[in-house]
């Protein structure tokens, strides 16, 4: 076995039939760990490099086996819930092995690039037909750095087509060595407020910018698809949606597309024992259409939104 | 947000109609939604006409050769049943009242008709029949006392050794179906059936009569066989021949008196035309496409007068027997594609409103909502293996998509060189949502026969017919139907040392032993396969006694006369002797096939190797249903499951096909027959599980089994990828004795939407094509319509589903199918 294929990261989850991430169907491998920490993120159990222990409580049939099993007498389970005593849990998931109903669950697990590429490569049939592949996302796959560019590497040597979904803040070198293994590239443009965009992900934008650069310029080629997700009360205003589009057609993205704000990660947050940060804002739909429409004007490749 | 509910055409139409908007298909189909409107929501009527006709027939003509009474029988229905044209329709010919209607074969089970009918009266079911007290009388008194002691089922009944017996039914009249070992040859004179339909079309029934006669003046006087077989069969052929022309000039007739009558021009023209094409087909070779669509809708109608095919007389490869005519009449400019799509729209629409209705407990069960599936196959290869996809084919496709019925069912013929445009029409026609049309896979079927005996040539030309079976018009023989394998009861005789839950301490299978004495899997697996091979061997006599029975009960001088080998040989297709050159394709099905996969799995994961859970508590935990014992059904639904691409249950799945397939691979061939494996449910999910305990799947007692071969409900979770790859790493592909296999797929709407998801659907159905499966079919719904419908089944009416090899109105099934089709897991992406 090659030294990429024993390589070992953290993966919280692997999607097969992904079909809106990249060309034909693909497979999303899902790194665990990410240096922003967006308000409206969808996947909150993306956010830690560590695995998380998490609790559904549709799916608990409160027998108590997790409070029992539990070594550092960190649980315990009433009418209002599990609660756990962060600062004793060891992270042994010995209360995930013994819950019969998978009520207690981690979220994140570690795992070598040759066993994942085996996974991936069970759909290659697909991809043939397709045109699909691997997509690696997260979580911020270039977070673990030398994991996500084992994974592009192995996935290469076996002939599978490449995507990597980035927030693009990392070192400049680490994006470039990705961007040089990747037949696809998508990266999300937030906003191009500098300060606004540290407030609301913890992050500066401008690394992110840069690396877009960079990384159109030493790979012209590379297909490039840019996204900005269209989020209530942070950039759905005609001049944030204006400024990005134009961003995005100066540096010459093939396609741009709008996504729209949803919740669909709040049950997470609640698994995890935490609050949602963006409580009831919603996006209004009429809005979004006309952002849609601006975004088309300016960059007449851009994508229609998916209903 | 509506960002995660996109909305199938199918589900778009039936908001818009709720929502007083009319259907968008409407102004290009006015003519099919005319008609429709006049039955749309009717239950279906019951006519004993045809039950009558037959039985005062058979009344006269007792103590003569079999296929000859039967086409004297065909002669009196031709003669004297009421004719119908319908409104606005341009085909004639129907076999029964206006309306949507079933119609009465005595000679299956008229001994019981009367009762079955006045129950039947009685049922509140999801899809009532209505019959009215003049029909129940004629029953009683005219149909009942006559076949009293003369049917087929209680030939059946009387036959069967009986050990089988008490497999098959809860009743010594053998009415019950025990859905352990059941057989369905007692409701149905032929399995599904398929006529030679291009013989009718290009010959007529003159041709064919000129050729029965040529052969009956050529008869050897002297030979003794010759005179007491051969001139029978062939004086059958040439009064069925005379039968069906006698139908259509009645027919030609009608029409003239009613355009006599008619005040509007158009439609006294649609009339006269209606009655030139009458007088001239099926008699006659058809001389444009209208006249060949007549000839074919006459043939078909009139197969269903002669004999009960289980619901099935198919279309066979309609783009191919039509394509001659419609080529020239569409180049001479006697017809547009406009035109040649309204005769299509009149052909469905009848067969739309002729329901095959069950008088059995088993036969309503395993078929629910009115199935019939008159399958239309187009694409596919031709004779001599080149693609056959061709326009027509195409425009089949687009008037499906455009029709707001279930009937007909579509099948499509995939192979490696299916063009790309054909399968995105196709992908196209699955996205509207009303589950059709299902794909068969060349790939797969033909390399599969010819390992079976299959001639090239025909092999190439094979169709649909009925729901994932294929037939080869001219070579296949066996119409005898088949019988159905209680997987899930193997399973708990083993638990149960050879009893069911459900029957107590009657013993049913074998006596394998009380499972807390067996020491390692093995043992247990040992057990299985004994309880399994007992089940095998017990369809297998039900089969031959079938098949053997059948030849004394039914002819078929229609269907024969549109067979060469039975022209050739002179013997009715019904016949149990082996007709010349025929290949004799037969089935058992086993039900409830990835129920006993992922139990097989729990059993080995948790019992034998994790031990996490004792075998004593098992035993417990399904006898009290999983009462008091949740913890250890979830432990339990933990194990691998059948449809993820996990070898670990996927190679259980691998060695139960197969020791099913060593079974068959033995014991065919001593029975003539080959009887091989079908892993296709139809509905019969629903009883055969309704039969059984908890299971270590952690399915409750009288839950659904999974169906056909897909995975269990809720139970691929990895997506449809890797559970069509679950379905190709089970099949063992060094036995010739499977036979077809079911796989369902659900789809919400969102992630086949756009462009985008067309052109993925297609590359799925290549992976489908490469991985040489049989059959795949698609329901492309949202879980909120379906639960929506069962809440208001009113304005749901229209809702249309896949069920199994067929589609039909959602609210006309039971809440238990409705709720086994909610509970499969629909595939969406993230």
């Amino acid at each position: 076995m090659s030294a990429n294929a024993l390589e070992k990261g953290v993966v919280f989850n692997i999607q097969k039939y992904s079909v809106h991430d990249g060309p034909g169907i693909r497979t999303i491998v899902f790194l665990k760990g990410c240096p922003l920490r967006c308000r409206w993120c969808s996947n909150p159990e993306s956010q830690r490099a560590a695995p998380d222990i998490a609790w559904n409580h549709t799916l608990c049939i409160g027998c108590q086996s997790c409070v029992q099993v539990c070594p550092q007498h960190a649980l315990s389970l009433d009418s209002q819930g599990l609660h756990k005593d962060h600062a004793h849990c060891i992270g042994c998931a010995a209360c995930v092995h013994i819950c019969p109903a998978a009520a207690m669950f981690r979220y994140g697990g570690e795992s070598c690039v040759g066993d994942i590429l085996d996974d991936v490569e069970k759909d290659s049939l697909f991809y043939a037909r397709s045109g699909g592949g691997l997509t690696l996302s997260g979580g911020e796959p270039l977070f673990q750095p030398q994991f996500a560019l084992a994974l592009l590497r192995e996935a290469q040597e076996r002939h599978i087509h490449r995507a990597m979904e980035s927030c693009a803040c990392c070192p400049e070198e680490t994006f470039l060595a990705a961007a040089e293994l990747l037949n696809y590239l998508l990266v999300d443009v937030k906003s191009l407020n500098a300060e606004k965009h540290q407030a609301f992900t913890g992050q500066s934008n401008e690394r992110i910018l840069s690396n877009i650069q960079k990384v159109r310029q030493a790979f012209p080629d590379l297909k490039l698809h840019l996204r900005t997700p269209v989020i209530p009360g942070f950039n759905d205003t005609e001049k944030e949606i204006a400024a990005i589009a134009g961003f995005a057609r100066d540096v010459g993205a093939h396609v741009y597309e709008l996504l729209p704000y949803h919740k669909m990660g709040e049950s997470k947050y609640r698994f995890l024992g935490k609050d949602y940060p963006m409580g009831d804002a919603a996006l209004d739909e009429t809005s979004f259409s006309s952002l849609q429409a601006l975004a088309g004007r300016i960059l007449p490749s851009s994508l229609e939104r998916r209903e | 947000m509506s960002c995660c509910c996109a909305l199938s055409p199918q589900e778009k139409i039936l908001q818009d109609k709720a929502a007083g908007k009319d259907n968008p298909n409407r102004s290009k189909h006015e003519r099919l939604f005319d008609i429709l409107e006049t039955f749309d929501g009717m239950a279906p009527i019951i006519d004993a006409d045809r039950a009558l006709l037959f039985t005062q027939s058979m009344k006269e003509t007792e103590g003569q050769p079999l296929e000859l009474r039967w086409a004297k029988a065909l002669m009196n229905i031709a003669r004297h049943i009421p004719v119908h044209i319908d409104y606005r329709q341009l085909l004639a010919g129907r076999c029964g009242t206006t309306g949507r209607y079933g119609i009465l074969y005595p000679e299956l089970d008229g001994d019981f008709m009367a009762d079955a009918l006045d129950a039947l009266a009685e049922a509140k079911t999801a899809a009532p029949i209505s019959v009215s007290p003049d029909v129940a009388a004629k029953v009683r008194h005219e149909i009942t006392p006559y076949w009293k002691g003369k049917t087929f089922h209680e030939d059946l009944n009387r036959s069967l050794p009986p050990e089988v017996h008490r497999l098959a039914y809860n009743d010594e009249l053998g009415i019950k179906t025990r859905f352990v070992v059941s057989e369905n040859a007692s409701y149905r004179s032929s399995q599904q059936w398929v006529l030679d339909y291009a013989k009718v079309i290009d010959r007529g029934f003159a041709g064919i009569k000129a050729d029965a006669q040529a052969r009956l003046d050529a008869l050897d006087p002297l030979s003794p066989m010759d005179t007491l077989k051969k001139r029978p069969f062939l004086e059958a052929v040439i009064i069925t021949c005379d039968a069906i022309v006698v139908w259509a000039h009645r027919h030609a007739e009608l029409a003239r008196s009613m355009a006599s009558e008619e005040k509007d021009p158009v439609r006294r023209e649609e009339l006269l035309q209606i009655a030139e094409r009458c007088e001239r087909v099926p008699e006659f070779p058809a001389r444009n496409f209208r006249e060949a669509v007549q000839a074919q809708w006459f043939a078909q109608m009139f197969s269903r007068l002669e004999q009960r095919t289980g619901t099935i007389i198919s279309n066979g490869r309609m783009d191919q027997y039509f394509y001659r005519l419609y080529k020239q009449d569409i180049e001479s400019g006697a017809i547009t594609d406009d035109e040649v799509l309204e005769m299509l729209d009149c052909m469905w629409v009848g067969m739309a409103q002729f329901t095959d209705i069950s008088l059995s407990p088993g036969g309503l069960a395993t078929q629910e909502g009115y199935a019939h599936w008159e399958a239309v196959t187009i694409g596919g290869q031709t004779r001599d293996g080149k693609d056959a996809t061709n326009e027509l084919s195409y425009l089949i496709l687009k008037s499906r998509q455009a029709s707001p019925m279930p009937y007909p069912d579509l099948a499509t013929r995939i192979h490696s060189r299916s063009p790309q445009r054909f399968l995105w029409e196709i992908a196209e026609t699955i996205k509207v949502g009303q589950g059709y049309p299902k794909l068969f896979n060349d790939e797969e079927i033909i390399p599969l026969h010819l390992a079976k005996g299959a001639p090239l040539g025909d092999i190439f030309d094979y169709t649909a017919s009925g729901c994932a079976e294929i037939r080869m018009p001219n070579r296949d023989t066996m119409t005898s139907s088949c019988g159905q394998v209680n997987l899930g009861a193997a399973l708990e005789m083993v638990l149960r040392n050879g009893r069911m839950k459900k029957y107590g301490e009657e013993l049913i299978g074998l006596e394998t032993g009380d499972p807390r004495t067996f020491t390692c899997w093995e043992d247990f697996w040992q057990a299985y396969l004994r309880q399994l091979d007992h089940l095998l061997a017990a369809s297998y006599v039900e089969q031959c006694v079938i098949h053997h029975t059948r030849a004394r009960h039914f002819a078929g001088p229609l269907a024969s006369c549109l067979h060469d080998l039975c022209m050739a040989s002179c013997m009715d297709l019904h016949t149990d002797e082996k007709i010349p050159g025929g290949i004799d394709l037969g089935f058992v099905d086993i039900i409830g096939f990835a129920t006993l996969v992922d139990s097989l799995s729990a059993v080995k994961k948790c019992v034998y190797e994790e031990h996490s859970v004792g075998m004593d508590e098992l035993l417990r935990a399904l006898d009290d249903d999983f009462e008091g014992h949740e913890a250890l059904r979830l432990r339990l639904t933990r194990a691998p499951k059948f449809g993820n691409n996990d070898m670990y249950a996927d190679s259980i799945g691998l060695a139960v096909d197969r020791a099913a397939q060593e079974y068959c691979h033995k014991y065919a061939p001593e029975t003539g027959l080959h009887i091989d494996i079908r892993t296709v449910s139809v509905t019969a999910n629903v009883p055969h599980g309704k039969e059984v305990g908890a299971l270590p799947c952690g399915r409750k007692a009288w839950m659904p089994f999974s169906d056909g071969s897909s995975p269990a409900q809720g139970a691929d979770l990895k997506g449809p990828t890797q559970s069509i790859i679950s379905n190709y790493n089970t099949k063992n592909w060094d036995y010739n004795e499977r036979a077809a296999r079911l796989l369902n797929i659900k789809f919400s709407p969102k992630c086949l939407e756009g462009d985008a998801g067309t052109e993925k659907l297609v590359s799925f159905i290549r992976v489908f094509c490469d991985l040489k499966l049989w059959h795949l079919q698609f329901n492309v719904i949202n879980r909120d319509t379906l639960l929506a419908a069962q809440a208001d089944p009113k304005r749901y009416r229209n809702l249309i589903i896949r069920i199994a090899g067929y589609s039909a109105y959602f609210t006309e099934l039971s809440r238990d199918l409705q709720n086994d089709l909610i509970s499969r897991t629909e595939q969406t992406s993230i």
